[in-house]
């Protein structure tokens, strides 16, 4: 069966319940095993960097075991910035779907992710792009790339996955 | 203003083995305004490094303080620095954080200026009815007071009364060799900036890139996840030079790194990593030891994290990590950061730097979140006056030295102190070079 758009939001929608409600092995079921998460830096005010081999990224991650360590990261109770964790809701919007057969497809979205930090009392929003690459893989479609385009891209103090 | 005195402020009793350091000196805004004018726009400030304007016309745009600056390479290839502010009505002129421009309109009343600064025109000047007098002032946008280039670093003052740059950095611009020496070609900067801020004083970013005692206590996360991807042994990993090095460890032995205080409030925290495959300067190794010689090549290996006062720091250890720190209140500031690296290196040698960049040094990675919500964490606390003065300027008292150790003459660096330490010393005492300095700029300022 070829992805169809309503499949496309009910996968974003999950990814965002997911990470909303700290569901974090949930989350990282998502992603195939070789999964490529990506949110580049910006080289100027205007153009993003486009490669992470030779260019500098937010986040540049091949492999699933890597988002896997930023779970345990947040889960270890080592990490003070982690702990309260920053509360989250995504909005999702603008869903396409780019391309689509019966084993892959690529998603375009837009986001806008509200976040509350009790401890500091930072309210703040991240907002931009995102781009999924999906796989069909066991009778599942599975996140085999995900990039993240971060529009206000001046950080206030943190940033972690489930902040974007 | 300040109404208060230096010894409010810093308690500094070398003979009785006292440096204290005041809370209010991180959150009293009158403080603040003085750092402002006395420190940030009155001295030697770092503007960027030369490799931002390459090519004849290329230009960048920074700040000293709370002024706007543009800094400039004219037709001939000449770097200059301007405030970047209209003498007009005072817009700022370049918009951009870097381009190329033979000519800089300014986007309110259309005065230009070339490359090097001069004015090239006021619109409809003949129709304009100026008295002749008008002739007579400049119509240039102001150079810097002062402007000076050390191996590629940029430095520019909004007071000319200021000491050459050579003086200003001293022998801690052997430090700087360390980085500007590693490629023959020089060094850049990777592309893609990424910019932070923290709710919290400056001085605290100063401070915690010369604090060797925090890094247990707020990276295990950190840490402990390098140990995992140690024994996982996935290629998927991303490797870091921490893994493969000991320094750092509190039960290490022996000596494992140290401090250098300069004057002028430079300071370096360091440690031995060794000439490791970890670092992506290890296809170099040999190279470097031909053309600088085996003790300084070992240096370039060890892990460095090097404060140019107030506004530079340069952190060499997971990856390597140039930083400007600005001050926008008492209790915000703005992290502008970049991977710096030599030019020329491999592919996979840039790769390897890249990853390990992201994963330590990002305010989206699993080190620096650490660091500054710990600063927030200060800052609240230092709304406290019940005992204003802080501890934290302590640790090593009885190991600090006057002048240099067998380890800075490898590199014929004479540094005003030195502190030889093994794993758990953790050295406090090179923050109090910061404080000098700082006490230094504001005398006369701030009453005794």
């Amino acid at each position: 069966m070829t992805l169809s758009l309503q499949d496309a939001e009910a996968i974003l929608y999950r990814e965002a319940e997911y990470l909303d409600e700290s569901r974090w092995d949930d989350w990282l079921d998502l992603y195939a095993e070789d999964a490529c998460f990506w949110i580049p830096a910006w080289k100027n005010e205007t153009e993003t960097t486009t490669d992470p081999e030779s260019e500098l990224s937010l986040v540049y991650y091949k492999g699933r075991n890597n988002l896997a360590d930023r779970v345990w990261r947040v889960r270890s109770g080592q990490s003070v910035a982690s702990t309260p964790r920053i509360r989250a809701v995504h909005l999702i919007t603008n869903v396409r779907l780019v391309a689509a057969d019966t084993t892959t497809a690529r998603i375009a979205a837009n986001f806008a992710v509200n976040l509350f930090d009790k401890r500091s009392g930072r309210t703040h929003t991240f907002f931009g792009h995102y781009r999924h690459a999906l796989r069909r893989e066991s009778e599942r479609w599975l996140i085999a790339g995900k990039t993240i385009v971060l529009l206000n891209d001046t950080i206030p103090t943190v940033l972690d996955f489930y902040c974007i | 203003m300040f109404a208060g005195h230096l010894s409010d402020l810093i308690d500094d009793r070398p003979d009785e083995g006292i440096f204290r350091v005041s809370r209010a000196i991180f959150d009293d805004p009158g403080v603040f305004e003085l750092e402002m004018r006395h420190i940030f726009e009155s001295g030697w400030v770092f503007l960027g490094i030369a490799d931002q304007a390459r090519d004849p016309h290329d230009f960048f745009t920074t700040d000293i303080g709370r002024v706007p600056v543009l800094v400039s390479r004219d037709g001939e290839g000449a770097l200059a620095a301007f405030v970047n502010s209209c003498p007009h009505r005072g817009s700022r002129v370049a918009q951009t954080l870097a381009g190329n421009a033979r000519l800089h309109v300014c986007p309110y009343h259309s005065w230009s200026f070339d490359s090097a600064g001069r004015n090239k025109s006021v619109k409809l000047k003949r129709a304009g009815c100026y008295a002749e007098s008008f002739d007579a002032q400049s119509h240039d946008l102001p150079a810097l007071p002062a402007f000076g280039e050390y191996r590629g670093f940029l430095f520019g003052s909004l007071d000319a009364n200021v000491p050459p740059l050579e003086t200003h950095l001293g022998e801690a611009a052997k430090l700087l060799d360390l980085v500007a020496d590693q490629g023959p070609d020089g060094f850049e900067l990777v592309p893609g900036a990424v910019t932070f801020t923290f709710q919290a004083n400056w001085k605290l970013q100063l401070e915690n890139c010369s604090d060797a005692y925090h890094f247990t206590s707020t990276h295990p996360s950190y840490i402990r996840i390098l140990e995992q991807r140690q024994t996982a042994n996935t290629g998927f990993a991303v490797k870091s030079v921490w893994e493969s090095s000991d320094y750092w460890r509190e039960d290490a032995q022996g000596v494992a790194g140290g401090s250098f205080s300069f004057p002028h409030g430079h300071v370096l925290n360091w440690g031995i990593f060794g000439v490791t495959e970890a670092l992506p300067l290890f296809e170099q190794a040999e190279a470097l030891a031909e053309r600088h010689g085996a003790a300084k090549r070992d240096w370039m290996f060890n892990m460095r994290n090097l404060s140019i006062f107030p506004n530079l720091q340069i952190a060499e250890n997971a990856s390597s990590q140039l930083r400007v720190i600005r001050p926008l209140a008492p209790d915000l500031t703005e992290m502008r950061t970049w991977c710096i690296a030599p030019k020329g290196e491999s592919a996979q040698a840039r790769r390897q730097r890249i990853r390990q960049y992201e994963d330590f040094f990002n305010p989206s990675g699993m080190a620096t979140p650490d660091d500054t919500v710990s600063y927030e964490n200060c800052q609240r606390g230092f709304a406290s006056r019940v005992d204003p003065w802080l501890q934290g300027y302590s640790r090593g008292t009885t190991a600090s030295r006057a002048g240099g150790n067998p380890f800075s003459d490898l590199i014929g660096m004479e540094p005003a102190r030195n502190v030889l330490a093994d794993a758990q010393l953790g050295d406090e005492t090179l923050f109090q070079s910061y404080y000098r300095e700082w006490a230094r700029r504001m005398a006369g300022v701030i009453g005794q």
